[in-house]
């Protein structure tokens, strides 16, 4: 992108398509609420979360929320029961088991003891379930557990909150279908610009590899190596990369074809730009409207595919949140409707979103005109 | 046209053998196939019943000729790209093979019994038991680890080219059985989602292109890319939540593809009865693919009302109607036209999440499962129907496409 200049004549073409997405409400709100929610659910360990925000007993204080959100960081093995308290450090004698920090909440309240517990907004977490104590199996939605405090959106087969599920699955599958994007450019666009920019021996290869890699059935080998294999984040998205790079190879090429015969890369040729650069600060720039009008579909992709690896049971390890995993519960419990509606909604608003902003994008960044006689 | 055919074919072949060998490999390393299955089971000497873990159930030692037999009769010796081709079917493999006494008849078949004779270079030959008329063609001879016996075997060549995709342990039968008992069900879904698509994008495309711009337009282009995005079945779950019974109406079935009394109900009530199951299933099926269809039916009917000759036809007075029926769409199918060969993919193939998420018995969800209970040759054959589906689709878009735009083959 050019530097923004003061001059307000004089603007880059990517200021006018930025200017013009923004003026399709539609589509630029809907990337301000997606972006923002996801920036927020970065802070879930500190809204939704079963742990206490602030615990003071005895004068000491502690935050297992806030080692909680620390230990969720780096997106992988975010899960991990990083801040384990024993509820015998907070008073409850010979119990070895994690705090409940709302019965000790309850408990000190109704004492009126200088200890004390502030809980997050949101009280329950994604993964505590029966086991621990209070919790109900299938409470439905706006229904009070067994403490009597409400579930705006029930639990689910083994007690665990669903509303705080769908939540983390937002998290998840975010995280997830955007470093598959990520990754499928890093992998796509400089084979595809290859293939696109030499030509011949390169590009007919590389076409018989595509050709053999569209031709495989990528979900459902993935489905046959994670049946075998412990699935973790990292594997999962290395495994959907592997196979969904071809999508904006193929974009890729097509425009580097397109625009190597072009006369500006024929001037720079003839005035011995390298070819690197050529590639790099001649031609790619011109190239980002696929680029860009291509990522939402990545992104959905993304999104559907993790999904639906986890509602066949061949997706993230449990018990980590996410919306795959919660529809099947919810067909196999059909008549608890809150079980499948609540993840759904959440999909639906996510992927329609992701639309909106694409169809946003495509607007200002491809405006194909047609022209009608009538 | 004959050149541009036979050039298209011969491409495809590189690519057939190249995806076989990528599923062939990632197959092959999985653990727990049915050698290591049947193993296992006679560790635990339970005949070949389930595989499982050998977790506190006392060993068996193994007969060595059974552990060879076993050997033997996967392959598990030969290198692997023998192994590929044999499983292909263009490299002979030992069929009937049987662990023979030197110098003992043995019974290969009905009435038929074979005698192993070592000859004094200790070359071993074999012959009729009975009429010996001179050595036997066609049979082989393998040393064995057993004392005093070998391995007779005649060769015949057996795979995927000519149909055999191996035995599922866990029904009991061939592949092929399996899989054509459950193609009907999967091939009926196919066919009643291909003609919908069609029908539906057809309509949609082209009035989105004559109403480009128009509310309608906008519209129906989120709410089809909204239908693209949202995957079939997970909107199959929430369905059948709604009206299949779950928690709301129960106007169609919970799942399946037929009632159970079907077999005894006249023919009308059967075709109601298929209708009823399959509305539900068909909607998650069909939904998520109009979207690319659509845009293309529209942008290649705006594209062709664009052009000159479209100008002419007005300009000589005709009719808005003959204009865009007449003269335009003509050119404007081309792409859909060619788009036809990729849906047949999704016609054979089966939809294995949709037929999941309806406990549809098609072979979709048979592979599926065949997944899960380490049934290696049914997911193996399934992978690799995927892959010739895929091929021949688009081959036949690529025919299609020859047929319909005389440019393309010329050039």
């Amino acid at each position: 992108m050019t530097k923004a200049s003061p001059v307000k004549t004089s603007q880059s073409i990517n200021q006018r398509r930025w200017k013009k997405f923004k003026g399709i409400r539609r589509g630029y709100y809907s990337m301000l609420l997606l972006l923002g929610a996801y920036a927020l659910s970065f802070f879930l360990p500190l809204m939704v979360n079963n742990k206490a925000l602030i615990v003071s007993y005895n004068g000491e204080w502690s935050s297992p929320a806030t080692r909680d959100f620390f230990a969720s960081l780096p997106l992988v093995g975010s899960l991990a029961p990083s801040s384990f308290d024993p509820a015998e450090k907070y008073g409850e004698v010979g119990v070895q088991a994690e705090a409940n920090y709302r019965v000790l909440q309850a408990k000190w309240d109704a004492a009126g003891s200088e200890n004390y517990v502030i809980m997050p907004m949101y009280p329950f977490g994604p993964n505590e379930d029966v086991t621990v104590g209070g919790n109900e199996k299938f409470v439905g939605p706006f229904e009070a557990d067994g403490y009597g405090l409400p579930r705006p959106f029930g639990t689910d087969d083994v007690g665990r909150d669903v509303l705080s599920r769908m939540a983390y699955g937002f998290q998840v599958s975010m995280s997830f279908a955007l470093l598959i994007a990520i990754l499928e450019y890093l992998i796509g666009v400089p084979i595809g610009a290859m293939m696109g920019y030499f030509g011949g021996y390169v590009d007919l290869t590389m076409q018989r590899v595509m050709e053999i890699w569209t031709a495989l059935p990528f979900l459902f080998l993935i489905i046959i190596i994670v049946s075998f294999v412990e699935p973790t984040f990292s594997l999962l998205v290395f495994l959907l990369v592997i196979f969904s790079w071809l999508g904006i190879a193929t974009q890729m090429r097509a425009q580097f074809y397109r625009e190597r015969s072009r006369d500006y890369v024929a001037a720079a040729v003839s005035i011995g730009v390298p070819t690197r650069s050529i590639i790099v600060k001649h031609i790619l720039p011109n190239t980002l409207v696929p680029i860009i009008t291509f990522f939402p579909f990545a992104l959905v992709g993304g999104i559907s595919a993790l999904v639906s690896l986890d509602f066949l049971g061949f997706g993230m390890p449990p018990p980590t949140p996410s919306w795959g995993q919660m529809i099947g519960v919810g067909l196999s419990n059909i008549t608890r409707y809150w079980l499948v509606a609540v993840p759904f909604g959440a999909m639906f608003i996510t992927l329609t979103l992701v639309v909106f902003i694409g169809e946003g994008i495509r607007e200002a960044f491809d405006p194909k005109v047609f022209s009608r006689l009538r | 046209m004959i050149q541009y055919i036979i050039r298209r074919l011969l491409l495809a072949i590189p690519t057939f053998f190249g995806a076989t060998v990528v599923v062939f490999f990632i197959v092959q390393f999985a653990p727990g196939g049915p050698y290591e299955q049947q193993l296992n089971a006679l560790r635990k000497g339970q005949g070949s019943e389930g595989g499982g873990s050998a977790l506190g159930t006392e060993m068996m030692s193994i007969p060595p000729s059974q552990l060879e037999a076993l050997q033997r009769y996967h392959q598990v010796n030969e290198p692997i790209w023998k192994r590929y081709l044999m499983w292909l079917g263009m490299f002979p493999r030992p069929v009937n093979d049987y662990l023979a006494l030197i110098d003992t008849p043995q019974n290969v078949g009905q009435n038929h019994r074979i005698i192993v004779k070592k000859d004094v270079n200790g070359q071993f030959s074999v012959h009729e038991a009975e009429n010996d008329n001179g050595p036997l063609s066609g049979w082989y001879v393998d040393p064995s680890k057993k004392e005093n016996s070998v391995w007779v075997y005649q060769r015949g060549v057996s795979g995927i080219f000519t149909l055999d995709f191996g035995r599922s342990e866990r029904y009991r039968k061939p592949v092929t059985e399996l899989i054509a008992e459950r193609l009907p069900v999967s091939m009926q879904f196919g066919l009643i989602s291909f003609v919908i698509t069609y029908v539906v994008c057809f309509y949609l495309g082209t009035q989105k292109a004559l109403r480009h711009g128009s509310r309608f337009d906008v519209i129906s282009s989120s709410m089809v890319f909204i239908a693209f995005s949202i995957p079939g079945w997970a909107l199959g779950a929430v369905l059948l939540v709604l009206l299949g019974g779950g928690s709301a109406l129960a106007w169609f079935p919970t799942g399946g593809f037929q009632s159970t009394d079907y077999e005894a109900i006249t023919a009308w009530e059967k075709i109601g009865d298929r209708a009823w199951y399959f509305v539900l299933p068909t909607i998650a099926y069909t939904l998520g693919g109009f979207a690319s269809i659509t845009l293309l039916m529209k942008n290649s009917l705006l594209d062709t009302l664009g052009q000159d000759f479209v100008r002419t036809a007005y300009a000589k007075g005709l009719r808005e109607n003959r204009v865009v029926w007449m003269h335009a769409m003509r050119n404007s199918v081309i792409p859909l036209v060619a788009s036809i060969g990729g849906i047949i993919g999704i016609f054979l193939a089966g939809n294995y999440l949709v037929e999941y998420a309806f406990n549809i018995d098609g072979i979709g969800r048979l592979s599926f499962e065949a997944i899960g209970s380490r049934d290696q040759s049914v997911f193996f054959a399934f992978a690799v129907i995927s892959i010739i589906i895929t091929l021949v689709g688009s081959i036949i878009s690529d025919f299609m496409l020859a047929l319909v735009d005389p440019r393309i083959r010329f050039s």
